[in-house]
C-alpha cells in the first residue's frame, strides 16, 4: 500500500462520521471476519485508523480497494456536496438498447482515449443508477483521489447527476458520455441540490405533481374540519381556496427536497415605459434557501403569507424542473443563450 | 362593515368568542382546549384570521361577546395585522369585550420595541393584555382558562360583574418605571 | 529558560519508581539510586523509552531512526492502553517542546500526552518557559495550549501557573493565540490576577478585534471579580463562549480513564464545563442552569498551600478551623448548591462575594427565564430545580437576593400565570419589603392583571403568597427593630434602611391591595368558600399585627371580606370570622391601654374603632339578636324588598340557628332535645335555656372562634362599648 493510498483512507475514514463506520466497513468485504472484529469502534479514530492501515497492508489491499471504500460510503449517503443536473439530448436509435456492460465498457474507453491518467470507477447501484467515480489526472500526474468526481446516470434516462466536476474536466465527462449513451448532445439542466434522490424525483416526475389547468378542480383533501362542533371558521373558504392554490402550484403530498431557489434579472431601466438611455442592463439576483424550499414556498401559499395565485416564478420551478432562472427582457437587446425566458 | 356588540340578541346560556390570529398556529389549539374545558356554558368559539370578517357568514354569525387578538411577538406581521384589524372593530367593543393574547415574550431574541408598543396600543384601548405560552400543553390550557374567565364576565354570565368592570381593573399597564424600560 | 529543563528530566529518573521523588537531590545520590536500579530499568523498554527521550539529543535524524520508531511505539502502546504516568508526562513534554527532533514528530508526540491520573504542575509551566523562549511552529503553541487546557483539571495544582499569570497573559496579544490564552486565563483568573493594565490590554484588542465572544467572557469574569474595574456592559445574550479544544485528545482520554477505572471522567466534563460547552446554542441555554459542580481537581499533595478551596471542604468542623483562609470558587453559581459553601458566605459576610453571586445569579435567571428560546418541558424540569436550590438558599440565609428580586418584578410581567406558579410565587414572597411608592408599580399592577384573569386556584396562592409575604415583613420588623432607632436594614445585601413609618406604609398598602383584590375576587367567584379561606388566613395575620409583632397597626378588614363571611354557608368560615375578630378586640384593647399609658406618639384612627363597632354589632345582631338588616347593621335592606323575598321572620335568618351555616346543627340539635317529636320547630330552641345548651353544643363542637367571641365579648360587653365610645 503507497502512501498516496494509505493518505485517502485517512481521509474516507475521517469523512465517515463514527457511527456509521463500522457499518460502512462491514459492507466493504475486504477484511477477514476476524479482522473485522479486531477493529475497536470506540476507540479515537486516528487510532482506528491506524490499526485499519496495518489491516490493509497484512492484506495487501491497493488504491483500487479504498477507492471502492469511499464508493460503498458514498452511494449509501448520496445527499452529500452539491448534484447538478445535465440532460442528453437527440438520442439515436440505440440509446434505448444500451445495458450496463456495454455502457461501462465503452465509457472507459471513451475516457481513456481523451485523457490518459485517470482512474475509473463503476458500480451499479439497485436501483438500476450506475455510479461511476472518476479521479482525474493529467497528462503528467497521476489520478488524484482526494477529489474524484461522482456521475450518476440512470441506464434509458437523459439525465445524468454530477457532482464535483471542475470546468476543466467538464468537456471530457461529457465527450465521454455523449458516445456511450448513443445520444446527440448533452446540456445543462440548471438544478442543482443536495438532496441526488430528490433531484431524480423531481425530473422522473416521480411525486405527486400538479399539472396546471384552467379550472379549478375540487380538492379531495379540503381544510381541516373544526374538530369540535363549536367551533366555527370564519375564514374557511378563504383557507380552502389557499390550499387549493398551493395544490395546484406545487402538487399534493410530499415534495421533493430542494435547498436553493436563484432567479437572475437582467433588465433595462425604463422611463415612462420607454427603454432608458443607459445601455448598461441593471442585474440582480435573488436567491431563495431553505433546507426545503418547496415546501416551504408551499407552505408560504397555503398559510396565506405568500398572496395567491402563485407566481409562475415559483411554480416553474416543479413544472420545468429546473431551479436557476434567468429572467430577462422580452425586447432584444439584452440576452442570454443560457437562460429562459418566463 | 364593523363587527358590532349589540346588534343582535344574546341566546340564553351562551358564550361567543372570536379568535383572531393572522398565522392561524394557535388559535386551533387555544379552541379546543376552550370548549373542552366549559361545561356550564355553551361555548362557541369562532376563528378568523383577520378583521373585517366575511361578509356572507354575517348572518348565521351570532353576537360575538368577546374578541380575542392572538399577537405572536416574534412576526411583525402579527402585530401590524392585529392594528388594522382593530380598525374594523366598533366602538363598543372596547368596553370590556376586547383582550389581547401574547405568546413569545419570554423570548429574548425578539425586539422589546414591539412589546411595549403593543402594551402602549393595550393601555390606549382599556384592554387586558394577557401573557401565554403558546409552547406546552399546560400554557395553553392556562390560556383557555384566563378566555374563559374573561369570556364568562364578558358574557354577563357572571352575577354583578361586567367586562367594564373587569376590564377597568385588569387592562394593561405601561409600566413608567426606568428600571424595567431599559431592560439591559 | 530551556535550562529548566534539566532539573525535571533528572527528577524523572529518580521518580519512575520512587514516589517520594524530589528535584533537590544531589547528583551523587541520584547516581547510587540509579546503579542499584539499573538491571530492572535495562529490562523494563518503557522505562528504557522514557530514558531515551530524556537524553536525546537535538539534531539526533529522526527519518529510518529505528531506534527512536522503537522508543516512541512504546511511549505510544503505553499512553493509549493506560495513559502516562506524570513523570513520563513530563518528559515527553519536555521533549516534544524543546523541538529536538522535526516538529512533525513532536505533534506526533503532542497528540499521545493522554496522563493515567494526573499532570505535574512542573511540566506545564515548563511547557510555558518553552513557550516563551518562541521556537515552536504557531500550529504547534496552539496546540499545546489545546492540551493545557484539556487536561486542566488534571493538573495536580495551580498555584505556581496563577503566579506565572503574567507571563501567560502576555500571548494574548498574538492573535492566533488568543482564543487559547483567554480560555486559559478564565479558568486561572483570581481576583488579585485583575489588574487596571490587564483590563486596558483587554479593551484595547477588543477595539482592535472586534467583539470576540472569548474577549467578552474573559472581561466579563473580570467584571464579575472587579466591577469597579470594567465598566463595559455585556449584552444579555452572548454567543457561546469558548470552543472545545479536546477533540484531539478526547477519545483517547476518555478510553484510557475508563480503563483505569478513574472517576475523572466527570472532572473532565467539568473542564469543559457550564461556559465551555460548545454543541448547540440551546444546549448553551440550558447549561446555565446545570450549576457548576463543587469539586474534583486530583488532590495534590501541596497541603502547605495557604488557600483552601471551598470545594475541598467536607465537614462544618473543617469549615470552622479554616475559616479564615477560604478561598471562594472562580465560578459563583456552584455556591448556591452547597449548603457549607452557604454557611460560609453567611459568616463572612463578604460584600465582594455576595456582589458576584448576586451577578451570576441574575445573568442566569434573566438568560433562562426571560431570554429563552424554546418552553420545552425538559426546560421547565430544570427550570423548576433551579429555582427550588434557589429558593432553599434563600431560606438557608434568611434573605433574598436582590436580582432575584428584580427577576421576579420583570417576569411578572410577561408571566402567564402557570409556568413553574409554586417556585414564582414561593420566591415572590420572600421578597424584602418594597418602598410603598413603588409597590403600586412593581407588584400590584401585574399581579392585579393576572389575578382577575386567572383561576380560582390562582386568586387563593396569590393570596396565600401575599400572606407568608406579609409574614416575612412582619417577621423581619419585630427580629431587626431596634427599640429606640427605628431604623431597620431588612436585607443585609441590598441594604435598603427603611424608617419604621415606611415599613408601615408598604405593609398598610399590602393589606388594603389584599382587602381590594379578595372583595372583587370574592365577588367573581360566587364567594367560594375556598378562596374565602385563604382571605382569612390573611386577615389572621394582619389582626395581630400589633400584639405579635409590636407594630403599631390594626387594619379592619373591608365589607367585601367580612359580610360574606358573616353570611357564608360554611360554618367555619364564620367561626375564624368570630376568631379573628375576638383577636382584633384584644389587639385594640391593648392598644389603647398603651395608648393610655405611654406618650408613644401612635394612634389608631377612630375610624377603625368605629369599623370594628360596627362590625361587632353585626355578628351580635345576626347571630344572636336575631336583628339582621336593621337600621345599624353593615348592610340594610329596604322593608318592601325583604317582604317580597317571603321569608317569614327574615330578621331572625341569621341567628345561629336559622344561619345557613348552622341550620344543619339546629337539626340535630333539636333531634337530641326532643327524639320523639316528629314535627320540627327551630324556634322553640331559642327559648329560655335551651338556647345556652345549644351554644353550648355548638362549642363542643369545635367552634372556638365564636366560643372565644362569645365569652370575650358578652361577658364585658359593656367594656367593649366602652372602648368604642371612648375613641369616639
Amino acid at each position: 500500500m503507497d502512501d498516496s493510498a494509505k493518505q485517502v483512507l485517512r481521509k474516507i475514514i475521517r469523512r465517515i462520521p463514527s457511527n456509521k463506520l463500522q457499518n460502512i466497513l462491514s459492507k466493504w468485504e475486504h477484511l477477514s471476519k476476524k479482522q473485522f472484529r479486531s477493529l475497536e469502534f470506540t476507540q479515537a479514530k486516528w487510532l482506528l485508523c491506524d490499526n485499519l492501515l496495518s489491516l490493509c497492508e497484512e492484506n495487501d489491499l491497493s488504491m483500487k480497494h479504498v477507492t471502492e471504500l469511499e464508493m460503498i460510503y458514498r452511494i449509501e449517503n448520496p445527499a452529500q456536496g452539491s448534484w447538478n443536473v445535465c440532460q442528453l439530448i437527440d438520442p439515436s436509435e440505440e440509446a434505448v438498447t444500451v445495458d450496463s456492460l456495454t455502457f461501462k465498457d465503452s465509457f472507459k474507453a471513451h475516457l481513456k482515449h481523451l485523457i490518459s491518467h485517470v482512474s475509473v470507477k463503476m458500480k451499479k447501484h439497485e436501483d438500476n443508477a450506475i455510479w461511476i467515480r472518476i479521479a482525474w489526472g493529467d497528462n503528467f500526474t497521476q489520478p488524484n483521489h482526494l477529489n474524484p468526481t461522482y456521475v450518476v446516470h440512470h441506464l434509458q434516462t437523459p439525465y445524468v447527476f454530477v457532482s464535483g466536476l471542475t470546468a476543466k474536466h467538464k468537456p471530457f465527462l461529457h465527450q465521454a458520455l455523449i458516445p456511450s449513451t448513443h445520444y446527440g448532445g448533452l446540456k445543462d439542466v440548471h438544478l442543482s441540490g443536495r438532496c441526488l434522490t430528490a433531484l431524480r424525483d423531481l425530473l422522473m416526475r416521480q411525486y405527486k405533481q400538479a399539472f396546471p389547468v384552467k379550472h379549478p378542480r375540487l380538492l379531495q383533501e379540503k381544510s381541516p374540519v373544526p374538530s369540535h362542533p363549536n367551533i366555527e371558521t370564519e375564514h374557511a373558504k378563504h383557507t380552502e381556496k389557499r390550499l387549493q392554490m398551493a395544490a395546484e402550484a406545487f402538487g399534493e403530498g410530499i415534495l421533493p427536497k430542494l435547498e436553493t431557489a436563484v432567479y437572475k434579472l437582467e433588465t433595462r431601466f425604463r422611463e415612462n415605459g420607454m427603454p432608458g438611455r443607459r445601455e448598461e442592463p441593471f442585474r440582480g439576483v435573488v436567491k431563495f434557501s431553505s433546507s426545503n424550499l418547496l415546501e416551504s414556498l408551499k407552505n408560504c401559499v397555503s398559510s396565506g403569507m405568500a398572496s395567491a395565485p402563485v407566481t409562475p416564478l415559483l411554480s416553474s420551478i416543479t413544472q420545468k424542473g429546473r431551479n436557476y432562472f434567468v429572467i430577462t427582457d422580452k425586447g432584444p437587446g439584452v440576452s442570454h443563450t443560457q437562460g429562459r425566458k418566463i | 362593515m364593523s363587527l358590532k356588540p349589540f346588534n343582535k340578541l344574546p341566546e340564553l346560556n351562551t358564550a361567543n368568542v372570536l379568535l383572531v390570529e393572522n398565522e392561524e398556529r394557535f388559535q386551533k389549539k387555544l379552541a379546543d382546549a376552550i370548549v373542552l374545558l366549559e361545561n356550564n356554558v355553551n361555548v362557541i368559539v369562532r376563528l378568523a384570521r383577520s378583521l373585517p370578517l366575511p361578509l356572507e357568514n354575517a348572518e348565521s354569525r351570532p353576537r360575538i361577546d368577546l374578541v380575542v387578538f392572538i399577537v405572536h411577538l416574534n412576526s411583525e406581521q402579527s402585530l401590524l395585522s392585529a392594528e388594522t384589524s382593530l380598525k374594523h372593530l366598533d366602538s363598543g367593543y372596547f368596553l370590556g369585550k376586547v383582550c389581547f393574547l401574547v405568546t413569545g415574550a419570554r423570548c429574548g431574541t425578539l425586539p422589546y420595541e414591539r412589546l411595549t408598543s403593543l402594551k402602549k396600543m393595550a393601555a390606549t384601548l382599556n384592554s387586558p393584555l394577557l401573557m401565554t405560552e403558546d409552547k406546552t400543553a399546560e400554557g395553553v390550557n392556562t390560556a383557555a382558562q384566563r378566555v374563559l374567565a374573561v369570556l364568562r364576565v364578558a358574557a354577563g354570565l357572571v352575577p354583578m360583574a361586567t367586562g367594564l368592570y373587569l376590564s377597568s381593573l385588569t387592562r394593561c399597564t405601561v409600566p413608567n418605571d426606568p428600571d424595567w424600560q431599559n431592560q439591559d | 529558560m530551556s535550562k529548566k529543563s534539566n532539573p525535571s528530566r533528572l527528577d524523572m529518573n529518580a521518580s519512575s519508581e520512587n514516589d517520594s521523588s524530589n528535584s533537590g537531590r544531589s547528583d551523587r545520590s541520584l547516581r547510587v539510586a540509579e546503579n542499584s536500579r539499573k538491571k530492572r530499568e535495562a529490562e523494563d523498554p518503557f522505562l528504557l523509552a522514557l530514558k531515551y527521550f530524556s537524553r536525546v539529543e537535538e539534531g539526533t535524524p529522526w527519518r529510518g531512526n529505528d531506534v527512536l520508531e522503537r522508543h516512541m511505539a512504546v511511549v505510544e502502546r503505553v499512553a493509549l492502553s493506560q495513559g502516562l504516568p506524570p513523570e513520563a508526562i513530563t518528559v515527553m513534554l519536555d521533549f516534544a517542546l524543546s523541538l529536538r527532533m522535526r516538529t512533525q514528530f513532536c505533534v506526533r508526540t503532542l497528540k499521545i500526552l493522554i496522563p493515567a491520573s494526573a499532570v505535574p504542575q512542573d511540566a506545564v509551566i515548563q511547557g510555558v518557559s518553552w513557550l516563551c523562549v518562541g521556537k515552536m511552529t504557531v500550529s504547534m503553541q496552539v496546540m499545546f495550549l489545546r492540551w493545557v487546557l484539556t487536561v486542566f483539571d488534571l493538573i495536580d495544582s495551580k498555584d505556581q501557573l496563577r503566579a506565572i499569570y503574567g507571563f501567560i497573559f502576555s500571548f494574548v496579544t498574538e492573535e492566533s493565540l488568543c482564543p487559547y490564552v483567554c480560555h486559559l486565563l478564565y479558568l486561572l483568573t483570581r481576583k488579585e490576577s485583575i489588574r487596571p493594565y490587564r483590563v486596558r490590554k483587554l479593551l484595547e484588542l477588543q477595539t482592535k478585534m472586534g467583539k470576540q465572544p472569548f474577549l467578552m467572557h474573559l472581561l466579563a469574569l473580570y467584571k464579575i471579580f472587579s466591577p469597579e474595574l470594567v465598566t463595559l456592559s455585556f449584552p444579555s445574550k452572548m454567543k457561546s463562549g469558548f470552543k472545545n479544544h479536546n477533540s484531539t485528545w478526547k477519545a483517547a482520554l476518555s478510553a484510557v480513564q475508563r480503563r483505569n477505572n478513574v472517576e475523572v471522567t466527570s472532572d473532565l466534563r467539568l473542564t469543559f464545563g457550564p461556559r465551555e460547552q460548545p454543541v448547540s446554542k440551546k444546549r448553551k441555554m440550558r447549561s446555565h442552569l446545570t450549576m457548576p459542580a463543587l469539586s474534583s481537581v486530583p488532590q495534590s499533595g501541596s497541603s502547605g498551600r495557604k488557600a483552601l478551596p471551598l470545594e475541598q471542604l467536607r465537614a462544618f468542623p473543617q469549615l470552622l478551623e479554616n475559616l479564615d483562609r477560604i478561598e471562594l470558587p472562580a465560578q459563583m453559581g456552584s455556591m448556591l448548591g452547597s449548603s457549607l459553601a452557604l454557611h460560609y458566605l453567611d459568616c463572612v459576610r463578604d460584600s465582594s462575594a455576595f456582589l458576584r453571586l448576586n451577578f451570576w445569579l441574575g445573568h442566569a435567571l434573566h438568560e433562562e427565564f426571560l431570554f429563552c428560546r424554546e418552553a420545552s418541558s425538559q426546560n421547565t424540569v430544570e427550570g423548576t430545580r433551579f429555582l427550588n436550590t434557589l429558593i432553599s438558599t434563600q431560606r438557608l440565609l434568611q434573605e433574598g437576593f436582590s436580582s432575584t428580586e428584580v427577576f421576579l418584578y420583570r417576569f411578572l410581567r410577561v408571566w402567564d400565570g402557570s409556568l413553574l406558579r409554586p417556585e414564582i410565587l414561593t420566591l415572590l414572597s420572600d421578597i424584602p419589603v418594597v418602598p410603598s411608592s413603588r409597590i403600586k408599580d412593581l407588584l400590584f399592577e401585574p399581579l392585579m392583571q393576572l389575578f382577575f384573569t386567572s383561576s380560582l386556584f390562582f386568586k387563593c396562592s396569590v393570596i396565600e403568597c401575599l400572606n407568608s409575604m406579609l409574614l416575612k415583613w412582619l417577621t423581619w420588623h419585630s427580629v431587626y427593630a431596634l427599640e429606640d432607632e427605628l431604623d431597620i436594614s431588612v436585607s443585609s445585601q441590598n441594604p435598603v434602611n427603611m424608617t419604621l413609618s415606611g415599613l408601615m406604609d408598604s405593609v398598610v398598602e399590602l393589606v388594603q391591595f389584599v382587602g381590594r383584590i379578595a372583595t372583587i375576587g370574592l365577588q367573581l367567584e360566587g364567594y367560594h368558600t375556598l378562596l374565602l379561606s385563604f382571605t382569612l388566613d390573611f386577615y389572621e395575620t394582619v389582626c395581630d399585627m400589633y400584639l405579635k409583632y409590636n407594630l403599631p397597626l390594626v387594619l379592619m378588614p373591608p365589607a367585601g371580606v367580612f359580610y360574606p363571611a358573616l353570611l357564608s354557608t360554611s360554618p367555619v368560615s364564620v367561626d375564624r370570622l368570630c376568631h379573628v375578630m375576638h383577636k382584633y378586640r384584644t389587639n385594640l384593647v391593648s392598644a389603647k391601654h398603651q395608648e393610655k399609658q405611654t406618650e408613644k406618639p401612635f394612634h389608631i384612627s377612630r375610624k377603625t374603632y368605629r369599623k370594628f363597632n360596627q362590625y361587632v354589632v353585626s355578628i351580635v345582631s345576626c347571630l344572636w339578636n336575631s336583628r339582621a338588616f336593621q337600621p345599624g347593621m353593615g348592610i340594610e335592606l329596604g322593608e318592601d324588598l325583604l317582604t317580597r323575598s317571603k321569608v317569614s321572620e327574615y330578621w331572625g335568618a341569621f341567628n345561629l340557628i336559622h344561619h345557613p351555616a348552622f341550620v344543619s346543627y339546629a337539626i340535630d340539635f333539636h333531634q337530641k332535645c326532643w327524639p320523639e317529636r316528629k314535627e320540627l320547630d327551630l324556634n322553640s330552641i331559642k327559648a329560655g335555656r335551651r338556647w345556652d345548651w345549644y351554644t353550648e353544643f355548638l362549642f363542643c363542637r369545635g367552634f372556638q372562634g365564636v366560643k372565644e367571641f362569645v365569652q370575650n365579648s358578652f361577658s364585658r360587653r359593656s367594656s367593649i362599648r366602652e372602648v368604642g365610645t371612648d375613641s369616639q
